[in-house]
């Protein structure tokens, strides 16, 4: 168990290195003069200069560099250039936002594609298993901001069930709740067919195993040994599948966010990054890659907790 | 950032039969159905010059048209006008060349380098960890990430977008190519070649290469339409394509300004990428049944 | 449309404000400010939000002439027009319960033009001498030269009296995470790019007289909400996730105007403009009769008409022709769409058409380059104006920038046209911020650098009458417009959509704020 966290502790480092040569080449590449932009088009170029000296841009690129990482370090990710607030604040922000969102959205469609998955592979071949199957390839075929938009016009415009602006409050109140609804509802929809068709071919692979067949001629029911044998052990893989996704699910809200006005890290990148803010762009490319690390980090202690023998390999 | 079945795993030692695997897709309806309309939504768009009524760039004083079906619907524009009054059948056939063209470059160079590294890894044993490890820190990095350090740093464009695309591909395609490159590389004619003093390019090419190719296609064929969802996705947030230029997920954010009035501008791209990513993801898992039949549910 | 209507008509009844919560409404709005500091910001959506926040000494009429009483019950100037004296009302308190004084004030000017500050809108107090408290209600505000536009600047909301404790106590993050002032409303939160809430100030009674109602305002709560698609700001309003907002587009005035329970309110008297400036020294633009061309190619009525959907009314003059002023002798020099008159100049003058139809003289091609901003309405309007010059034989280019990368490029010499819109007070204003030399290279991005210009624009900003003023302002105006420096395209008038819940909004136009202090924002009973 230990050894596993280490292990993958010490695999993060590279990738640590390589977010921070990301996030600071961000900056350094970026287009136009981060001084100027930062002074505004006004400023006399003594101020330029003043403000040049201040964000180190006058130094050697190792230089900057490790001033960069230091300050990293300490939580200093400058100041946005666009709201002037710290980009430690911005973040902060919206990283409350964006993980509602996620537990919202998996929160029902995990359950939902487990149970799909589960019912295809009982009834392989019947008209339910298509009809899975089908959905999830739809599923994984519909553009985001196209469900976004479907979303929007029917139960919001047409209906007017919920509201699609913004965020509401705390994920416990109604207001927060209802707000929630529909961002929730389009994320989880693409994340339904990818559950249900892992699900599916791992309770396949289970099933085909000795073991349930000998429970199966031990004379115990079918949905008995779907529950405590097939489903279980088809669970590891779910979860598997949830950390290899988590790529597929930010990019999704990315889109919901910014489609919804809903004051995530998804839309606040989007935004950060046309309006050509810098810092806050780079900040927010540094938080959502840790995010897929830590993400990745906890699947994989999962996974070894789930099954022992992976502890082994 | 596959949405479809573990690939890794299910290529991991299966040396893909070569048979004329071509007839077998087409006896599936669905996959065959699949593929010509992915075909034809290609040829129209490379005939976009030739076959779209208007141009796609000049705006016009008919405003928001309906499509012909609808209400007020009108000949002259099958698809109706979009808010500039521009043709929405042109555009589409245009904006599925751009959106097309840049699924097809970022996946064609993301797996050719990959490939190309797997390969190697498998072949020159000594690079296999660096390879590898490189390969690992590059997956810590899905696209949608990749695609936003890129904009950022270098301004919203297709290019970038693409370069991230490939990127995102590479290590993957490598993971995979390595896995069966290793298995290929145990059978015997390999031994036996390098007894008989073939060079190693020749091995490479001929050996390795080719028994290695299919398992890529069907990566590639899976990979295809992620892609291009990626792309239209990064397009609509205004950080892919840019105008005037026409591409699908840009021409449904443009649309967005219309959704209460003439909803058609939005939808009708929308749909259309849906199309051809359904078509292609029903193609590229037929591909996948045929090439290995082992994984056929 | 039929269908558009009846949906509307169907589901205008208001189903999605939720459990509606008192005296609280929701403003949609496009962009978000960089800041709230009202000296380092000239963002209409600061404006916005400080009118409410804080007050200023002189405040102006929704007729955009008159001045009238702010945190200043009266004032008197000196003959020579050197010297103000504000008489301060009594009673005025601080969000923070603080009771406000000649000193604050003296604080907040001071503040505004230190160089320290660095200030982008500091020449808007005029050049001053110094300004002194006489006692805790009096200020007095001493000019070294006279300055006519004075008080229509002192309405703006960079002279926002503030509370000097904060701004030292926040620093670099005044106006960012937190302001006080002494408006109708306080500051509760920001958060950049999503939303602003404001509450209301309960002791506040000193609202400027044309407001029937002096404070404490009708409504407890606003919140700034910033939904930058067109789409979702319209929706909101007709599905009540947004009571108000002035941002609706174009295309969807007329089907608001036929909604039940919606109305839209305008004024005409906007003031903002939306026009294409040319590079007066640079090869193609340079050449006068390229842009008197320019300005005959464009057809802004089919502009008005075919992409603003007849909301707006097309500009052949740089200020409106309601402004303070307008030199009225001009009404009938403005250059019209007359596309053949442009062909015609433009080959007397050796512009002769080349192969693709563009026209070249000497070797030079006339193909102008020009930068806009990024985003829908720029995109529409410079394609559409490239369409037209196409017409005539001059190849426009167009780059689009997006709006923070975009000032960066605009004070550079690199390009030949730039597409701009901004908001003004009187002629004098707008002429004072364009066409002075030394406000070259920004704002002054046409170069226009003229000795008798600048005489011009100091006699006007000096003058101490009426007629002094005008006069001098009149003759700018004209000399501009005799040099086609800009192509006017249309004078945007201010729109505010609104649910019929509301007691019936009267716009504001200072600075484009169309609710300004929001005192008179009341719930129907």
């Amino acid at each position: 168990m230990l050894d596993t966290l280490a292990k993958r502790l010490l695999q993060s480092i590279p990738v640590l290195i390589g977010v921070l040569v990301l996030g600071f080449l961000l900056v350094q590449l970026s287009p136009g003069d981060p001084a100027r932009v930062f002074a505004g088009a006004m400023a006399p170029p003594e101020v330029v200069e003043q403000i040049r000296e201040k964000m180190g841009l006058d130094r050697s690129l190792w230089t900057q560099f490790w001033g960069y990482v230091e300050r990293v370090m300490h939580g200093d990710l400058g100041r946005s250039f666009i709201s002037n607030k710290t980009v430690t604040s911005e973040l902060l922000a919206a990283i409350v936002p964006t993980m509602e969102l996620m537990i919202a959205c998996l929160i029902w469609s995990i359950p939902l594609g487990i149970g799909m998955g589960t019912l295809a592979a009982v009834w392989r071949g019947s008209l339910v298993d298509r009809a899975v199957m089908a959905f999830s390839v739809a599923g994984v075929s519909l553009p985001i901001f196209f469900i976004c938009l479907l979303l929007i016009q029917w139960f919001g415009v047409k209906w007017q069930l919920f509201p699609f602006i913004g965020r509401g409050g705390p994920l416990w109140t109604v207001e927060g709740l209802r707000h929630i609804a529909l961002p929730a509802l389009s994320l989880g929809l693409i994340f339904i067919g990818p559950v249900a068709r892992m699900t599916r071919s791992s309770v396949l692979e289970v099933l085909r195993l000795d073991h349930v067949r000998t429970a199966r001629s031990k004379g115990l029911n079918e949905s008995q040994v779907i529950l405590r044998h097939g489903l279980r052990n088809a669970l590891i893989p779910v979860v598997t599948l949830v950390g290899l996704q988590a790529g597929y699910l930010l990019g999704g809200a990315v889109v919901t966010e910014t489609v919804f006005s809903y004051p995530g890290i998804g839309r606040l990148s989007v935004g950060a990054i046309l309006s050509a803010d810098y810092p806050l762009a780079q900040g927010c490319i540094l938080v959502l890659a840790l995010a897929f690390i830590i993400i990745n980090m906890i699947v994989d202690i999962l996974y070894a907790i789930l099954d022992p023998r992976v502890q082994k390999r | 950032m596959t949405a479809s079945v573990p690939l890794t795993e299910a290529l991991d030692d299966t040396a893909p039969p070569r048979q004329a695997w071509w007839k077998a897709l087409l006896r599936d309806r669905a996959a065959a159905l699949a593929l010509i309309t992915l075909l034809s939504i290609a040829l129209a768009a490379l005939l976009a010059p030739l076959i779209a009524p208007h141009d796609p760039y000049e705006g016009t004083r008919s405003v928001m048209q309906p499509p012909v079906w609808a209400e007020r619907g009108d000949w002259t524009y099958l698809l109706g006008t979009d808010g500039q009054g521009r043709d929405i059948l042109s555009r589409l056939l245009y904006g599925t060349r751009l959106t097309l063209l840049i699924g097809i470059l970022s996946v064609g160079l993301g797996a050719t380098v990959g490939s190309l590294l797997g390969l190697l890894s498998a072949f020159y044993k000594r690079i296999d960890p660096y390879v590898m490890r490189f390969a690992d820190v590059m997956l810590s990095f899905p696209a949608i990430l990749l695609g936003l350090a890129l904009v950022a740093i270098f301004g919203p464009g297709a290019l970038p977008v693409i370069i991230a695309l490939s990127i995102a591909t590479v290590p993957d395609s490598a993971r995979i190519a390595r896995s069966i490159a290793i298995g290929v590389m145990e059978q015997e004619y390999i031994e036996a070649g390098r007894a008989i003093g073939l060079s190693d390019r020749t091995l490479f090419s001929r050996y390795l290469l080719r028994n290695s190719i299919s398992a890529i296609m069907i990566f590639v064929s899976l990979r295809f339409g992620q892609i291009i969802l990626i792309g239209a996705a990064l397009s609509f947030l205004g950080l892919g394509a840019r105008p005037p230029a026409a591409e699908l997920g840009m021409m449904a954010s443009q649309g967005r300004d219309f959704m209460l009035f003439a909803p058609h501008i939005a939808f009708i791209p929308s749909i259309a990428i849906f199309v051809i990513v359904l078509a292609a993801n029903i193609t590229g898992d037929a591909i996948r049944d045929v090439l290995d039949p082992r994984l056929r549910s | 449309m039929t269908a558009v209507n009846k949906f509307l008509t169907a589901t205008a009844v208001i189903a999605l404000a939720g459990p509606l919560a008192a005296q609280e409404i929701t403003i949609v709005r496009e962009v978000d400010s960089n800041n709230y500091d009202p000296h380092k910001t000239t963002a209409r959506a600061a404006a916005e939000a400080l009118f409410m926040l804080g007050d200023t000494l002189v405040s102006l009429e929704p007729d955009m002439q008159t001045v009238t009483d702010g945190l200043a019950k009266g004032w008197e100037v000196s003959e020579d027009g050197l010297v103000y004296t504000f008489h301060l009302k009594d009673g005025v308190q601080f969000c923070n319960g603080r009771e406000m004084t000649a000193q604050d004030v003296v604080y907040s000017m001071k503040r505004w033009i230190d160089p320290e500050t660095n200030s982008p809108v500091s020449w808007r107090a005029g050049d001053v001498e110094d300004i002194v408290a006489l006692d805790d209600k009096t200020v007095e505000y001493r000019l070294q030269h006279p300055f006519s536009e004075l008080l229509y600047q002192l309405t703006q909301s960079f002279a926002t009296v503030i509370d000097k404790d904060t701004v030292e106590e926040l620093g670099e993050d005044f106006g960012i995470s937190g302001f006080v002032g002494t408006g109708p409303f306080c500051w509760e939160s920001w958060s950049p790019r999503d939303k602003m809430v404001l509450t209301r100030h309960e002791n506040y009674a000193w609202g400027p007289a044309f407001y029937e109602n002096k404070g404490p305002a009708h409504l407890e709560k606003i919140t700034w909400q910033i939904v930058p698609e067109e789409n979702t700001r319209t929706v909101a309003i007709v599905t009540g996730q947004s009571e108000a907002t002035q941002y609706v587009p174009p295309i969807a005035l007329n089907q608001l105007r036929n909604t039940p329970n919606i109305s839209v309110q305008q004024s005409d008297s906007a003031f903002w403009t939306y026009f294409m400036g040319f590079k007066v020294n640079k090869e193609t633009v340079s050449d006068e009769v390229v842009r008197q061309a320019i300005n005959l190619a464009v057809n802004q009525e089919a502009l008005a008409e075919d992409l603003l959907f007849g909301e707006v009314e097309p500009a052949y003059s740089y200020v409106s022709q309601a402004a303070l002023d307008w030199n009225e002798a001009l009404d009938d020099k403005l250059l019209r769409y007359d596309p053949e008159a442009a062909k015609s100049m433009l080959d007397e003058a050796g512009w002769v058409p080349g192969p693709d139809g563009v026209r070249a003289k000497d070797g030079v091609e006339l193909r102008p380059t020009a930068y806009v901003f990024a985003g829908s309405s720029w995109q529409k309007l410079s394609e559409f104006v490239q369409a037209e010059l196409l017409k005539v034989g001059i190849g426009m280019e167009i780059q689009a920038f997006d709006a923070t990368v975009a000032w960066g490029k605009l004070a550079t010499q690199e390009f030949d046209i730039f597409g701009m819109s901004y908001p003004y007070v009187s002629s004098g204003d707008a002429l004072n911020l364009y066409f002075p030399s030394q406000n070259m290279p920004t704002p002054n991005r046409m170069n226009w650098d003229d000795p008798e210009t600048d005489e011009l624009l100091q006699a006007g900003k000096t003058a101490l009458s009426d007629q002094d003023r005008a006069a001098a302002y009149g003759k700018v105006l004209e000399k501009v417009h005799a040099a086609a420096v800009w192509l006017p395209l249309y004078h945007e008038p201010m729109f505010i959509a609104q649910t019929d819940k509301l007691e019936p909004i009267k716009p504001h136009n200072n600075y484009g704020a169309g609710f300004y202090k929001g005192l008179d924002l009341k719930y129907k009973e």
